[in-house]
């Protein structure tokens, strides 16, 4: 009894926050309810029927998400691991540079995003300004359909790339030196050390970031919702944004529940994947 | 020939000044080990001449090559570490042929090279085996392997037994031993634990502040220190130095030198005699009973604490007032700097 009692307010909550909404959302993704009318109707698999074989747009969207986690993930794991080679080691001013690239991560996501879309003005951003002085005529970043992709992206990747950064930084501190001091002593080049003791030895924090930034990268909304709403012409429109637009602008609870049913399993379905594939390159 | 020669070695880290000007001539073939306290530079007086840290002024020669600006893996020598860093995710063979692999020595050369150290050091079962799957011992051999391999001009161990347990370190200590035996090559050895110097060398440099305070036979730095630094150092349990003019108490002596401040005397050469006129009295404040024999710690009437090693079989009483007795021989007499003064300096 006394140890029910000591892991009540944990379990309570966990009960009422997470359990809950879990279960309410797998209810819900079987209904036909409408917000406004509150009316809820059983419909079965009907909204899972609809989102895979009947809306187009469904499949647009996860070829959006799926995109965007290709061109999001490599490119900020390979900056990360790169800022993290340079930053792991002291010297002269390196505090100054991993707070310099972590410090976007703690940035309001809405803020962030705000001054980008300010930056990547079609004539008058600023991006566009300093293009032009090199004599680069830059295209209209967030009003084109795939620079608006690519603009989203990249400024989600500088925004991002400090967390994963401080986590390749951990992991290289915790390589012990002597590693590098036998692998010189018996000839290895730099590239060579790297390659053969450094890279395996991330192996198990490359997975995690893999996971975890690929989760991130399908559950992107905030950055979407300031910079492109979703457009244009749907090009940014990715699976998180378009569940908040099915279930808080069109009020299909029903069918947003679904897609977030779907969402899930397929995050999940992806991380045991990237788990299995490092499993087996481990052995 | 593959002598090392330092001349003038030092090193600075900022402004701290790690090793000052250390000359040392080390012959081809033997065994040398570098020992000190804590903090004294011995490991990076090994890192030096590996390579892996520069100098900051000095020579270093290897073989009669000048190495200053010869990168690690070309100055032909191989090191053990202390951790010893195998890599933990390659096996005991790929581990002991990764230095091969890099040179791209042909496979079936380095297959034969690792099967022969694996031979060695009995390492065969082994080597597919991950490191974590071997016990201290073993991980100790494959980096041994690992240097083997490379069949390097001067081997670098940087205190490799002292991650592993008492009974161990001395099974190591032999299979070193045996090593260089059969091997006949440069080995330079840093250790704190000056059993394992006096155990494996042929000759044992002594390190204090990134000075070398002596070079010798450890039979040399034993029976003759240079300063009561060595003398401390080198002998366990540590030589008793006491005011000089209790000398004529320990033993007979024509004189005592004039310029003496100190006597040093280790405690094995004290003999427990009864407390009459003419010797150095004590009180037994503590006896340790190691089984071979007894250590006695015995509080001097002049205020100062002695060690005896005592190997009778009844011992004296904790309290018991003892006399203690040297051979004049067994004395040895520092200045007020606390240098030896020598033997034909003090018999005149």
């Amino acid at each position: 009894m006394e140890a029910w009692l000591f892991v009540s307010p944990s379990a309570i909550g966990f009960l009422i926050f997470f359990l809950g909404p879990l279960c309410a959302v797998v209810y819900f993704s079987m209904t036909e309810w409408n917000l406004l009318t509150q009316q809820a109707a059983f419909v079965g698999l009907a909204n899972f029927k609809n989102a895979l074989l009947e809306n187009p747009d469904f499949w647009h969207v996860v070829r959006n998400s799926v995109i965007f986690a290709l061109g999001l993930v490599p490119l900020n794991m390979a900056l990360a691991l790169t800022l993290a080679l340079a930053l792991s080691r002291p010297f002269f001013g390196v505090v100054f540079f991993r707070t310099v690239f972590f410090a976007p991560v703690v940035t309001s996501a809405i803020a962030w995003a705000i001054v980008w879309k300010f930056l990547l003005q079609g004539e008058g951003g600023f991006i566009n300004q300093m293009l032009a002085i090199v004599g680069i005529s830059g295209p209209n970043w967030l009003r084109e359909p795939n620079w608006a992709m690519a603009a989203v992206i990249v400024t989600r990747v500088i925004k991002m790339v400090g967390l994963n950064m401080i986590l390749y930084i951990a992991a290289l501190q915790a390589i012990p030196r002597d590693y590098e001091a036998a692998a010189r002593l018996e000839g290895a080049s730099r590239w060579q050390i790297f390659r053969m003791i450094i890279w395996p030895l991330l192996a198990p924090t490359t997975l995690i970031i893999m996971v975890i930034t690929t989760i991130g990268s399908f559950k992107v909304f905030d950055h979407i919702y300031q910079m492109t709403g979703g457009g244009p012409e749907n090009g940014t429109l990715v699976l998180a944004f378009y569940i908040y637009q099915q279930g808080f602008k069109f009020f299909n609870i029903g069918y947003a529940s679904a897609l977030a049913m779907i969402m899930f399993v397929i995050v999940m379905m992806l991380t045991i994947v990237q788990v299995m594939l490092r499993r087996k390159g481990a052995e | 020939m593959t002598n090392v020669f330092l001349k003038g070695i030092e090193k600075r880290f900022g402004s701290v000044e790690v090793i000052r000007g250390v000359d040392l001539q080390i012959d081809d073939g033997e065994f040398v080990v570098f020992v000190g306290p804590s903090g004294c530079g011995k490991s990076t007086l090994l890192r030096l001449i590996s390579g892996l840290e520069h100098i900051s002024a000095g020579d270093i020669y290897i073989g009669d090559r000048l190495v200053n600006e010869v990168q690690p893996a070309q100055r032909g020598v191989a090191m053990v570490f202390q951790s010893y860093a195998l890599y933990p995710h390659l096996t005991v063979r790929d581990n002991m042929g990764f230095g091969l692999k890099v040179r791209k020595v042909p496979p079936a050369e380095r297959q034969r090279r690792i099967g022969e150290a694996a031979a060695t050091l009995k390492l065969d079962a082994l080597l597919d085996r991950y490191p974590r799957e071997l016990s201290g011992g073993q991980r100790q051999r494959v980096a041994i392997g690992r240097a083997i391999v490379g069949h390097p001009d001067v081997f670098l161990f940087d205190e490799p037994l002292s991650n592993l347990d008492a009974e161990l370190r001395v099974h190591m200590r032999s299979e070193i031993a045996a090593l260089h035996k059969r091997l006949a090559t440069t080995m330079i050895y840093v250790t704190h634990d000056q059993i394992e110097a006096m155990t494996l060398a042929d000759k044992i440099v002594v390190l204090r502040d990134g000075r070398v305070e002596q070079v010798g036979s450890p039979r040399t730095l034993y029976e003759n220190p240079a300063n009561i630094f060595v003398a401390q150092f080198i002998g366990s349990p540590k030589m008793n130095v006491l005011p000089a003019d209790a000398a004529p108490l320990l033993a007979a002596l024509p004189a005592t030198p004039p310029s003496a401040e100190s006597v040093g005397v280790r405690p094995e050469h004290l003999t427990v005699v009864s407390p009459g006129e003419g010797v150095l009295r004590g009180e037994v404040t503590l006896c340790e009973y190691t089984g071979a024999v007894t250590l006695l710690h015995v509080a001097l009437d002049g205020g100062h604490d002695c060690l005896v090693i005592y190997d009778e079989r009844e011992m004296p009483g904790v309290g018991s007032v003892i006399g203690l007795r040297a051979e004049g021989q067994n004395l040895h007499f520092f200045n007020q700097h606390g240098q030896a003064i020598l033997a034909s300096a003090h018999s005149t």
